[in-house]
């Protein structure tokens, strides 16, 4: 019952939300709409409404396209095939079947749903091999068409009865103003999801997998919402569109449509959410300018086009074009100065120190013939800083990798709070409270500082998925906000909190350590692993880095730092770990290993200085 | 028996143009990392430029071909196929390599290969064409077809098999045991390695561009004669190479020469072989291979397919 005053609380609150984001671009887009969509009805000389409908729902499936190439950064190379599967299961039902066009597109959108979902597998590999796949895909679905004339109603095609939409005679018109409708709403989910948490974890993944799959951020399952997603719309557009133009044609769904699409998209921009479709409108006028010239050279026309389109993309290309929206965006959008950030809240500190809470037990892991790490024994506690140390090669990093999961020891275990992690992945280990800094990539250099710390964030929000985020559901937008709050608490903590909004190739090497600090602190960890914090950093920026790791203890989480700079060790360390290949020669504080002199054997041999 | 003698021979003569293609993708995509999506269409173009010396656009009957002028329309057709392999990546290719930018060297060699076809397209504009045969192996046999065991098979297959197979051997030694070779192998281990030793990275990669292709296209013009060819011949053939590249996963390409032959028999197998009355049919043919495939590369990649993790 009383869920109605508060959506409308919710309600008056999005509302307030949007005028608050809406700005000139706003109006535009929505003035262009709106004359758009006046169109049909005015009755304009030698415009053919069906060949602007059609337009239009290529433009959808060209914008659901830019969420896999802008976000993702795939390169696929197989949407037609998508289009095809939604036009044929939507044919099909409704000339076999004599189903309704509006059950027979979702069946159309849901059977692409599913293509989608079982090839989507591929997104986990490299580029390339994404590109060649979906190729593939495209060329399958098409010659599959070809070679069963009893499904695709051979060359002739299937065709379509005419039949009502929406209540309403299917007409052009009809046709037109729901695939206006639907881009307009398409599009409106999709910048909803770049802007939020999913189009950060995709920028994330696309610049440095490695980084962001070390924050929890799962790779296959991010990258398969977007390639399902984009595979969904897709099929939705084939589905409608195939009811307008009243006949399935094999032949229009060649490979040379998944190329079509990807063309437009690059034209237009994969930037922009609009870019595709803009792409699109002016595929389409090429197409227009060029009849005439198809002719005077006696080509056919689609030939004609499709070498023109194909020039057209080189050329943009050669120009280290990002597409043409982006390009107006960047010259249109006013720069305003940034506001300054109200004040977080100090975060909560947590649970009573020196508690244990990590145990590695007998770690081994070789490679090949080299033993990197030979039964290391470690116990972390919480509120404790442990230094672990040891000449190049001694096993460090792999010790680190072996308990944040990025590789698996040969033999061993490793406890988090009492209970077996040896077999976890990393994002599971993320989720359970151990976060790790890698020490090559530190942090992500297209995103924002914030936005780096956010990308932390993800694997504490279980309702930031794709759908979520692009239907702005209430809960989605507490959840973003109080990510935000997090992340804007673990820069405090680390001392960044001015430079919220600052790019990161703006920061110096041991600010961005900084920023990969905050962003393993935004998981909320217990246990924190920290790859070489003072690598490169000068001494003045010693001090600041100690303090930092200072206040991190203080907080109560257990702390595993490898160093080579001795000196911050010296600062931090309450306990330190001496690891000479592989396995541990020395434990102690600072002053007991220090004085033992294995620290001077281990790194020099036994040499005497 | 009968059928599947037949079956074998067809399939290693279709399979063995194959796999010169494969062999060509794996090659380049080893030492650029990059998938040629040009690569049929710029051997579509090198045998339509035969074609063109040999016969022009009419569609062409066995009169039209006399040795010399079949040797001079070959150089034509393939100095043309090397030259738009290499301009292919001087031009379209090592830009995007060098900036990183796979859309763009993805989206480039599709370009291409759809401006390609759309060419080939507009000036031979029938559905299909019959290319001339300088060698008599009409006289071979009954027209052509030679009888064993019970099985009628194209004496041309054999030329096809034999000639696609040492032209892939012969790489292979090329590959091991020459300069060039042994350079491009050490380009395909570590193109930074290489660079740094003073091997002209760009040169010997633009070249082995233009060669594999010449070596796809040699083996296509054997095959050329045996059935009817149309704008798509190159294009198809080069998915068939890139089907079987992916099979091998762009291992080394005699590997994935082996693939184009094991390929080509599964197709002629799929077309033909019944049991009993069950029987797959040439329906299935083109896309059963290359479903299984995308499976394959989905279900199982290996660890260099997939994209770097921690």
């Amino acid at each position: 019952m009383s869920a109605f005053p508060q959506t409308g609380v919710e309600l008056r609150r999005a509302v307030a939300e949007a005028r608050a984001g809406w700005n000139r671009l706003g109006w535009l887009a929505l003035a262009a709409i709106g004359v758009v969509a006046l169109v049909p009805f005015l009755s304009l000389p030698g415009v053919r409404l069906d060949a602007l409908a059609n337009t239009l729902y290529l433009a959808l499936a060209a914008t659901a396209l830019g969420l896999t190439v802008g976000s993702a950064g795939l390169p696929s190379l197989g949407t037609g095939a998508f289009m095809a599967i939604g036009a044929f299961t939507s044919a099909l039902l409704v000339a076999r079947s004599g189903w309704g066009v509006e059950p027979a597109a979702l069946a159309g959108a849901a059977a692409a749903l599913v293509a989608g979902l079982l090839s989507g597998g591929v997104v986990r590999l490299r580029r390339a091999f994404v590109a060649v796949s979906t190729w593939l895909l495209a060329w399958l679905v098409w010659l599959f068409l070809l070679a069963f004339p009893s499904v695709s109603g051979g060359s002739q095609g299937l065709i379509l009865p005419q039949k009502t939409l929406l209540g309403l005679d299917a007409t052009p018109t009809v046709h037109f103003e729901l695939a206006l409708v639907l881009l307009a709403l398409a599009a409106l989910a999709i910048a909803a999801a770049r802007r939020g948490a999913p189009g950060l974890e995709l920028s994330a993944l696309r610049e440095a997998p490695a980084l962001a799959t070390s924050l929890g951020v799962g790779l296959a399952s991010r990258r398969l919402a977007a390639f399902a997603a984009t595979a969904t719309l897709a099929g939705l557009a084939g589905a409608l569109a195939v009811q307008l133009q009243a006949v399935a044609d094999p032949n229009a769904y060649d490979p040379f449509l998944s190329f079509k699409l990807l063309v437009a998209v690059l034209l237009g921009g994969a930037a922009a959410t609009l870019g595709p479709a803009a792409g699109v409108a002016l595929l389409g006028v090429i197409n227009l300018v060029s009849g005439p010239f198809a002719r005077l050279l006696h080509l056919p026309l689609e030939r004609f086009d499709t070498a023109v389109a194909a020039v057209l993309l080189v050329f943009v290309l050669a120009l280290g074009g990002e597409g043409i929206v982006p390009w107006l965006l960047a010259r249109l959008r006013r720069t305003e100065p940034l506001e300054p950030r109200p004040a977080v809240p100090a975060a909560p500190t947590g649970p009573s120190p020196h508690e244990p809470v990590l145990r590695a037990a007998a770690l081994r892991k070789a490679f090949g013939g080299v033993v990197a790490v030979d039964g290391l024994a470690l116990e972390l506690a919480r509120g404790e800083t442990t230094a672990l140390i040891g000449p190049n090669g001694s096993g460090k990093t792999t010790a680190l990798r072996l308990i944040s999961g990025a590789s698996r020891p040969d033999s061993g275990v490793v406890e988090l709070g009492g209970s077996d992690v040896t077999a976890r992945s990393t994002g599971e280990r993320v989720r359970l409270g151990i976060a790790r800094t890698l020490q090559t990539t530190s942090a992500f250099s297209e995103l924002t500082v914030l936005e780096n710390v956010l990308v932390g964030r993800s694997v504490r929000r279980p309702y930031a998925g794709l759908v979520r985020t692009a239907l702005a559901t209430p809960r989605a937008r507490r959840e973003a906000e109080a990510a935000e709050v997090a992340a804007l608490q673990a820069l405090a903590l680390v001392g960044l909190e001015r430079a919220a909004d600052t790019p990161v190739p703006e920061l110096t090497g041991s600010q961005r350590r900084l920023v990969a600090l905050a962003a393993a602190l935004a998981t909320e960890p217990d246990v924190l692993l920290v790859d070489e914090l003072a690598a490169g950093a000068g001494a003045d920026e010693l001090d600041w880095l100690a303090a930092v790791v200072d206040r991190i203890r203080e907080r109560g989480v257990a702390l595993l730092v490898v160093e080579h700079n001795l000196r911050l060790v010296r600062r931090v360390a309450d306990r330190v770990v001496v690891l000479a290949a592989g396995a541990t020669v020395a434990e102690g504080s600072v002053a007991e290993v220090a004085a033992s002199g294995v620290v001077q054997r281990a790194y020099l041999g036994s040499q005497r200085l | 028996m009968t059928i599947a003698l037949q079956v074998l021979v067809s399939g290693l003569a279709a399979g063995a143009v194959y796999g010169l293609f494969a062999a060509g993708y794996s090659l380049i995509y080893r030492l650029t990392g990059i998938v040629h999506f040009a690569f049929g269409d710029l051997v579509g173009l090198g045998i339509f430029a035969t074609l063109l010396v040999l016969a022009g656009t009419t569609p062409v009957s066995q009169a039209g071909a006399t040795e010399p002028r079949f040797v001079l329309a070959l150089i034509v057709g393939l100095v043309l196929c090397v030259a738009a392999g290499i301009a292919t990546y001087v031009g379209i290719v090592q830009p995007y390599l060098s900036r990183g930018s796979t859309i763009g060297w993805v989206a480039g060699t599709a370009a291409v290969a759809f401006a390609i076809r759309a060419v080939i397209g507009a000036t031979f504009q029938r559905s299909s064409y019959v290319f001339p045969d300088p060698l008599p192996f009409h006289d071979v046999g009954r027209s052509g077809f030679v009888r064993i065991g019970g099985a009628q098979v194209q004496a041309r297959a054999f030329f096809v098999i034999g000639l696609a197979v040492a032209l892939a051997l012969g790489s292979a030694w090329f590959l091991e045991h020459t300069r060039y070779g042994r350079a491009l192998r050490a380009v395909a281990d570590d193109a930074e390695g290489a660079r740094f030793v003073g091997v002209p990275v760009e040169l010997l990669v633009a070249l082995a561009f233009g060669l594999v292709g010449a070596l796809a296209m040699i083996a296509a013009i054997a095959a050329a004669p045996g059935e009817a060819v149309n704008a798509n011949t190159g294009t198809l053939l080069g998915l068939k190479g890139l089907v079987a590249a992916l099979a091998v996963r762009f291992g080394p390409p005699l590997w994935a020469f082996v693939a184009g032959l094991v390929l080509g028999v599964v197709e002629a197998a799929i077309a033909n072989v019944h049991i009993g009355s069950w029987q797959l049919g040439p329906s299935y043919r083109e896309v059963l291979p290359i479903a299984f495939v995308l499976l394959f590369i989905s279900l199982w990649p290996s660890p260099e397919a997939l994209e770097e993790r921690e």
